[in-house]
């Protein structure tokens, strides 16, 4: 996990410093600037050292959380907080309803295959995920938006009016397009690995001798058969987290959700360094955290993997 | 001997891709009450499936076509869903080849056995159903029965495991135990323990037993009459001792030269040729293309059972010309 | 009946039973693929679009990024005869930029994914076959491949040289990142079959009898990797081919050359007005994809299937 972290930053690190000289770029915000001040600039910035030296006074930094200051001023750490709670509050609620529908339909699928509600079923995961998902999202604003005028387009929150008479059916109107989205798109990935692992375990042989000793349909697919599907399903579960996250920016954007993603857009397009590797090293993180989750949570459902 | 089962003109096919596979084309069988059986076969003879269609259990795509399974008078193949899981693991049970993957790897052994023990005794507690699920740990002859019944079964070894699926089979005490190569997937030496403590069982709780196996050393050992299959159909029935001492079919007599003897001074004979296609099986007797004494008829002409002794019964044309040697 | 001798039994039939049942392998995998109806749908789909791509600078009416249909005076138009995925308000006409789109989408996707695979084979080879620190190293450098957040970095390189390099190599360069950043996936499943068949019994015992290192590999270890490389590397070239819509999308793509993503993206300034600059390009893109991901489930269900009722 550690050399994960370092291997990601330093990555992060080297590509966004090949721009050149980080300074000429902040410099573009101040007119006119001394010489002085420049050297000085550069010193505290330990500009003058070699790119490998500059990484270990970074990594530093971001070991004490400090994540460095952004072209506009400010400390990255400051902005980045906000954002991370307003990007969770799309992607999580995403995955559990994603998880929740997402696999008793998996299951219905398995149990009756190529019947028409599979068909209907595999269909409706299949469209999902082929489709961009920023697109998805388009296409709902421009329904549901433009031409119906239910929801809101843009941002979490309204700035003209509040939605749906209160601030939190405001917020709720904003979330839910893209929830929707979000939750369709990993929706389908669910749908499609749970059919397929339960039409395996339903087959296997512990089901079989389950059925052979009188124990109910019931137990035999939910006890048996689906507690057997699901465990790896669990890490993808944890890999499906990590690639919305790494997809946010394409959603968020399109849905002016001003989480990470959308931010990470914004610094990218001014070349605003410190915000660059900053959000990707929070992401990072989050991406981690949601493998460590993953592995707990694998542990706890088969017994097999547990230490000790 | 009063009759227990009774399998009348089974057919179960298989519905695929690649065709209709019939593997169980037409046998017959009888179970009596305290009797040990044997169904005897290589794989694909259609032991295992006939096995599973007695309890309906047959996984897709296959599919019950005609017969009749008349158990304790009635016949099972007309009785409800309802009313076969009451019957499954309470009156017949099964044991299956691989005790590893016949075990749910995610629950505890004793888990396991508490919820066959309480889907046929509803009114016991949990609590109840684990101490009878411990007691069972001891009955199969395992020792320290509280620590084992809460561990997982990767925790056990290959014996303890098929001990404890034997234990699950049998706890609910039912009248006629089906064993799928019970000792196939285990070491040498733990087979004959595993093979004691089934004679054991059985007389301890007067269980009729069918021995599915293709090892004809186990089925002298464990049984008192067998019946041996080939390609979904019966080649032979009758009392162990005679037919080992004379077998009425070729396909018999081969596996009986198939077994190694250390006391006989002869060569290991190998079977030629393959397991018939059970898509399109070979025309009249299914044997005839790996038979060394196949003629003409044997081609054209599907062999009946035919009586050729008191309880033997051999389906060959050529049973009346043929002196078979036994083991 | 004549004693055949255990020495007799081991390889030499074995090998031949082999061969044949490799052989057989195509054959009956083909066979079954024709039957699976979806799969077949895929191919069709997939092979539709190749045509298009190939052919699309004589198909459409209009160059590609050509605005001309603001000088005819038709910008900005509904669908119509004339312009069937209509017009956007800059002067593209949809349809064109849908038919040019298809070629450089085309060409992200496919590319991305072989310099995936060349990369992943090399790596995972190496890995499945040294032991010890090396592949230890190779197995972890992978694994960092893996977890990095795939977009965001790629967005951020795609930004930084693009300032440096030249502007027509855009695409190309997005395909090398996508390349450069898919090939783990390929390396795992490389070192996970080469592990396996190394441990096959029936290859120790090729072994014992002197069967040298690169028989082993031409014979066993390469006609059992290529099924999961080709399901895998289909199934990946349709997410190549969204990551690159999503990344014309957000302006990170090559300007000159069209893409779908970069239609879409004019189309999002005035998506109030005209729908049809986002539908059409996105329907394109849904069904691309739709028949990568139809060709490779197909594709494995053939390979292994799961019974049929």
């Amino acid at each position: 996990m550690i050399p994960v972290f370092l291997g990601v930053s330093i990555l992060t690190f080297t590509i966004s410093n090949a721009a050149g000289d980080p300074l000429a770029i902040l410099r573009q915000g101040l007119k006119s600037v001394s010489p002085q001040v420049i050297a000085s600039l550069r010193a505290y910035y330990h500009l003058d050292q070699p790119l490998y030296v500059r990484y270990f006074y970074w990594l530093w930094d971001i070991l004490h959380l400090n994540l460095g200051v952004s072209a506009s001023g400010t400390p990255v750490a400051d902005k980045i907080g906000p954002w991370v709670f307003t990007t969770l509050e799309l992607q999580i609620p995403a995955l559990l309803l994603a998880v929740l529908i997402g696999i008793p339909l998996g299951v219905y699928s398995a149990r009756h295959p190529y019947s028409k509600g599979d068909v209907a079923v595999t269909g409706f995961a299949l469209f999902g995920y082929s489709m961009p998902t920023f697109w998805l999202g388009l296409m709902m604003i421009i329904i549901f938006s433009l031409y119906l005028g239910w929801l809101p387009s843009a941002g979490a929150a309204g700035i003209t009016r509040l939605w749906w008479g209160s601030e939190l059916g405001d917020r709720l109107a904003h979330l839910l397009m893209p929830l929707l989205v979000l939750t369709y798109v990993q929706l389908a990935t669910f749908v499609r690995l749970i059919r397929g692992n339960m039409l395996q375990t339903l087959r296997d042989d512990y089901v079989l001798a389950a059925r052979a000793c009188g124990l109910s349909e019931r137990t035999v697919v939910y006890k048996h058969a689906l507690r057997n599907a699901i465990t790896p399903i669990v890490t993808i579960v944890g890999l499906s987290f990590g690639s919305s996250l790494a997809g946010a920016p394409g959603l968020e954007t399109t849905f002016s959700w001003p989480g990470l993603g959308y931010q990470f857009v914004v610094a990218t397009y001014s070349l605003d360094i410190p915000m660059i590797v900053g959000i990707t090293v929070v992401i990072t993180v989050m991406l981690m955290v949601a493998n460590l989750i993953t592995d707990l949570v694998y542990g706890m459902i088969d017994p097999r993997i547990r230490l000790g | 001997m009063e009759g227990l089962l009774e399998i009348k003109g089974l057919k179960t096919y298989f519905f695929t891709e690649a065709g209709v596979v019939k593997a169980v084309d037409g046998i017959d069988f009888q179970v009596g009450k305290d009797e040990s059986v044997g169904l005897v076969g290589e794989s694909g003879s259609g032991k295992t499936v006939t096995g599973l269609s007695v309890f309906r259990i047959v996984p897709q795509p296959g599919k019950i076509i005609s017969g009749s399974i008349i158990f304790e008078g009635e016949d099972l193949l007309t009785k409800s869903e309802e009313e076969m899981r009451r019957i499954r693991g309470r009156k017949i049970s099964m044991t299956f080849q691989d005790p590893t993957t016949s075990l749910d790897p995610l629950y505890t052994v004793g888990d396991q056995l508490a919820e066959v023990i309480k889907e046929h005794q509803r009114e016991l507690s949990k609590k109840e159903a684990m101490e009878k699920a411990t007691k069972l740990i001891e009955m199969v002859g395992i020792s320290e029965p509280r620590i084992r019944v809460n561990e997982y079964p990767h925790e056990l070894s290959g014996g303890m495991k098929q001990r404890i699926a034997i234990a699950r089979a049998l706890a609910s005490g039912p009248s006629l135990l089906f064993a799928d190569e019970p000792t196939t997937n285990l070491d040498v030496t733990v087979q004959a323990q595993v093979l004691e403590l089934i004679k054991d069982l059985r007389e301890k709780q007067k269980m009729s037993l069918v021995m599915i196996t293709h090892d004809m050393g186990i089925v002298a050992e464990m049984t008192q009459r067998v019946q041996v299959l080939y390609a979904g159909m019966v080649a032979e029935v009758g009392e162990t001792h005679s037919l080992f001492k004379r077998p009425q079919h070729p396909y018999t007599e081969a596996l009986l030269q198939a077994v190694p003897r250390i006391d006989k001074r002869k060569e290991l004979r190998v079977i030629p040729g393959n397991i018939p296609n059970l898509i399109n099986p070979p025309t009249g007797c299914r044997f005839h293309p790996r038979c060394p004494y196949a003629k003409e008829i044997c081609k054209e002409k599907v062999p009946q059972l035919e009586l050729t002794d008191k309880g033997h019964l051999s389906a060959c044309h050529l049973w009346r010309d043929l002196s078979l040697s036994g083991a | 009946m004549e004693n055949k001798g255990p020495e007799n039994i081991l390889n030499v039939d074995q090998e031949r039973l082999e061969k044949r049942r490799e052989a057989n392998q195509w054959a009956v995998a083909w066979r079954r693929f024709k039957r699976n109806k979806a799969g077949l749908a895929g191919l069709f789909i997939v092979l539709f679009f190749v045509f298009i791509a190939i052919t699309s600078p004589w198909l459409s009416p209009y160059p590609q990024r050509s605005y001309q249909t603001l000088y005819e005076g038709e910008a900005g138009q509904p669908p119509s005869l004339k312009h069937p995925f209509g017009t956007s308000r800059s002067g593209l006409d949809i349809y064109s930029e849908v038919l040019h789109g298809t070629l450089g989408d085309l060409y992200v996707g496919v590319g991305a994914t072989i310099i995936a695979v060349l990369i992943g084979l090399a790596v995972g080879s190496i890995a499945g076959y040294s032991r010890g620190r090396l592949s230890d190293i190779l197995l972890m450098i992978s694994q960092i491949f893996y977890t990095i957040p795939l977009l965001p970095l790629i967005l951020l390189a795609a930004r930084i040289f693009l300032i440096l390099v030249a502007q027509g190599f855009g695409l190309t360069l997005i395909l090398i990142l996508l390349g450069v950043f898919g090939w783990p996936t390929i390396a795992f499943i490389v070192r996970g079959e080469i592990l396996r068949v190394r441990e096959l019994e029936y290859i120790q015992a090729s072994r014992a009898l002197g069967a040298g290192r690169g028989r082993i590999i031409l014979r066993h270890v390469i006609p059992n990797i290529l099924t999961p490389i080709i399901v895998t590397a289909t199934l990946m070239i349709a997410g190549n081919i969204l990551t690159e819509v999503v990344i014309s999308y957000l302006g990170f793509g090559d300007v000159n050359t069209s893409t779908w993503g970069l239609t879409i993206q004019e189309g999002y300034t005035y998506i109030r007005t005209e729908w049809w600059t986002t539908v059409f390009p996105g329907l394109a893109t849904l069904f691309a994809v739709l028949g990568f991901n139809l060709l490779g489930d197909g594709l494995s269900d053939a390979i292994n299937p799961r019974l049929r009722d």
